[in-house]
């Protein structure tokens, strides 16, 4: 998947072909492999520089397993992952910490998050002392209230311990803990998801502001589409472990391309009464099937209401669709593009869908 | 690169909405356990007697009317008078002034036994919780194979082959109590372990090492506290045991084990003789004990919120 167009976009971060499979264990002493689960299947995506890139999806899609595995959180089993060029699953450990110094992560939990037995400076100084930024006590203590006023708290709180925070202020400290390092990707996973509503407004902004200001990029990663289409560039879909639509955050939300994408669309409700009451909800049948028994061809053939012959045969790839440039999903009905389930090479002779571009793309507009 | 803005720069960051916090008192952690363990007042009178017996060990010499082997032919088995409290033993020497002297030899025995399970143990544990896979089942199945063997039978085991002695003692109770403390780690490691603030740490470039001596044994050492005060009462009950079987410590040094084991001959003639250093044994074990259990109310997390009000 490139996103074609005027000038290649800058890409900071790029997967191709990324699996994360777990292996499925027997209980017995023997501990054999039964299976994979496979949380992360074949993923391509590209995180540019300076972007915001929304990635949603249901609980379990494996969006946190992905985060994971382009910071090599865990280890991924197959793919590749590169971040401004470097292999970053072939890295030595010199190179790991580089990344791990360029690239952090705030998390969903900021109860999880923080060490109950650090203080907050400790915490925050964490990133320093691993890599030997700003050295000296002094220093550090010096930069230290720098990141707590970067992120909007009281330096003088630097002396506490998590336990005496409130759930925004904890996460605060989870990002200066973040920016510490002066990264260049940051990794939101469900950052806000966790918090009082009345909050979560403030700590976005507070992204929002940090990312502008320190030129950040941004994988933020949510399993409410609505919470990202405002804050996000660009949104990436994904659904049972595969990036199913990917796409200028306008172009995806106002005419999703992909099935699955416009029924988590339909699921938002619109701003307006009158609106609202005219949106059609797409109820999906069934549930999501489980990552250690992925459907055949289309993963999301066993749900969706457009399916028709290609799809249990044909894994379909991300191809152009729409009118927004760089917007491209994963969908037979915009032609039959893909693997074919036998195995045998890739494409097959395109055969257009019955009647499907023209009015069954068109969602809720 | 990313540049942060040096605070003046910054851009007038926008004021903290939530009320941060109200100037509470600052405390260390381990002060606030000490103020719960002060609210819980067996585990206080335990402690408190913990340290005066380990003061009367730590000044014997000074506290001891007689020294250790003064005997006085004319003055045997007598029975506890102003000027022996105790009473004497068969030789005549003061049973007071031995059962302090003894103090020393049982909780040195006790204390240095249990700082070789609690190092080398915690250890094992450490490493098999933290990186389990193989390094976990070869490390876990030695354990198992040493706790297979009856706690005493090794002890003797190890005795017979070393020989008798103090120092043989302390070998033979801290390797009984290796796989204990391995475990109890291992098991409150694999706890801590998957903390996401391990992860987090592990996210901004934490090495194994660090994540270990500065996440995981903090988080994971209340258990271990708990079974280091409990594996002390075991220790000088056990210390005991093998003076009694004449495999610690030697006549005629003042030992507990070793007075119990002569006592007990002339327990119909001369109670004190053996009733005193046993006391002191049981005292000792009892509020090791004690400690142990209001060590774990204390530490325990859930009990922590519910008595300080504070999260996690
Ligand atoms: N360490 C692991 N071992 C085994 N399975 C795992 C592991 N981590 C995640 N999984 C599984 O992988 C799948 C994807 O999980 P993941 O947490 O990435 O989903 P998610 O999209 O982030 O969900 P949520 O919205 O609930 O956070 C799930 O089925 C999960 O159970
Ligand atoms: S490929 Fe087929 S099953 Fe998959 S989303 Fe498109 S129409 Fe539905
Ligand atoms: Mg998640």
């Amino acid at each position: 998947m490139t996103a074609p167009g005027e000038g290649a976009p800058d890409v900071l971060v790029s997967a191709r072909g990324l699996e994360v499979h777990f292996p499925i264990r027997s209980g017995g002493a023997l501990r054999r492999t039964t299976g994979a689960l496979r949380a992360v299947d074949g993923v391509d995506l590209d995180v540019y520089r300076g972007e915001t890139l929304g990635l949603v999806g249901e609980s379990g899609c494996g969006k946190s397993t992905l985060g994971n595995a382009l910071l090599r959180l865990v280890p991924p089993t197959g793919g590749t992952v590169t971040f401004d060029g470097l292999d970053v699953t072939g890295m030595g450990r010199r190179q790991l910490r580089e990344l791990r110094r360029r690239a952090g992560m705030v998390f969903q939990d900021p109860f999880a998050s923080l060490d109950p037995r650090r203080t907050v400076a400790q915490t925050v100084s964490e990133p320093l002392e691993v890599h030997g930024l700003h050295p000296g006590r002094q220093a550090r203590v010096a930069r230290v209230r720098e990141l707590l006023e970067l992120v909007g708290l009281d330096p003088a709180v630097a002396a506490r311990y998590p336990h005496e925070f409130s759930g925004g202020q904890r996460q605060r400290v989870g990002i200066a803990r973040a920016l510490a390092g002066e990264p260049d990707f940051l990794v939101c996973d469900e950052a806000i998801a966790s918090l009082d509503v009345s909050v979560q407004a403030q700590v976005l902004n507070l992204l929002r502001r940090l990312q502008r200001q320190l030129g950040l990029t941004l994988l933020f990663i949510s399993h409410d589409l609505s919470a990202v289409r405002h804050v996000s560039d660009r949104i990436a879909v994904m659904y049972l472990g595969r990036v199913v639509e990917v796409g200028p955050a306008a172009a995806v939300a106002a005419a999703p391309q992909m099935p699955y994408t416009r029924a988590l669309l339909s699921a938002v409700p619109l701003p307006h009464p009158e609106l609202e009451r005219s949106r059609q909800r797409i109820v999906l049948r069934g549930d999501v099937p489980s990552p250690s028994r992925v459907p055949s061809g289309c993963r999301f053939r066993t749900r969706c209401p457009d399916v028709f012959e290609p799809c249990p045969d044909v894994d379909p790839a991300l191809q152009p669709v729409g009118s927004a440039p760089g917007h491209v999903a994963a969908c037979h009905l915009h032609g039959v593009v893909g693997t074919p389930v036998d195995g045998s090479g890739s494409t097959p002779a395109a055969s257009g869908p019955p009647g499907a571009t023209a009015s069954g793309v068109r969602g809720t507009g | 690169m990313t540049q942060l803005p040096t605070p003046g720069a910054t851009p007038a960051a926008p004021p903290p909405a939530e009320p941060l916090p109200t100037a509470a008192p600052v405390r260390p952690r381990w002060r606030e356990t000490l103020g719960l363990l002060a609210r819980n007042p067996t585990a206080a009178v335990s402690a408190v007697v913990l340290v005066l017996i380990v003061l009367v060990a730590v000044f014997d010499e000074t506290l001891a009317p007689d020294g250790p082997n003064e005997q006085d032919p004319s003055l045997q088995l007598q029975p506890p008078s102003w000027a022996h409290p105790f009473g004497t033993d068969e030789f005549g020497r003061d049973v007071f002034s031995r059962v302090i002297l003894g103090a020393a030899t049982s909780l040195r025995v006790g204390f240095l036994s249990v700082a070789f399970a609690l190092v080398v143990g915690t250890l094992i544990g450490l490493l098999a919780g933290f990186y389990g896979t193989w390094v976990d089942d070869v490390l876990m199945r030695l354990m198992d194979v040493l706790f297979a063997f009856p706690a005493v039978l090794l002890a003797i085991a190890i005795v017979a082959i070393r020989g008798a002695g103090p120092a043989n003692a302390i070998l033979a109770i801290g390797i009984v109590y290796v796989p204990i403390f391995a475990r109890v780690t291992r098991a409150s490691v694999l706890g801590v372990r998957e903390e996401v603030y391990v992860r987090a740490s592990r996210s901004v470039g934490a090495s194994d090492w660090r994540l270990i001596t500065r996440h995981v044994l903090p988080n994971a050492a209340p258990p271990i506290i708990v079974q280091t005060s409990v594996s002390l009462a075991f220790a000088v009950l056990a210390e005991a045991a093998l003076s009694f079987l004449g495999l610690g410590p030697r006549r005629p040094d003042p030992s507990w084990g070793l007075m119990l084991a002569d006592g007990r001959g002339f327990i119909e003639q001369a109670w004190w003789y053996a009733v005193f250093p046993g006391l002191a044994i049981v005292v000792t074990v009892l509020c090791f004990n004690l400690l142990g259990d209001g060590l774990r109310d204390v530490l325990d997390p859930r009990q922590r919120t519910l008595m300080a009000g504070s999260g996690r």
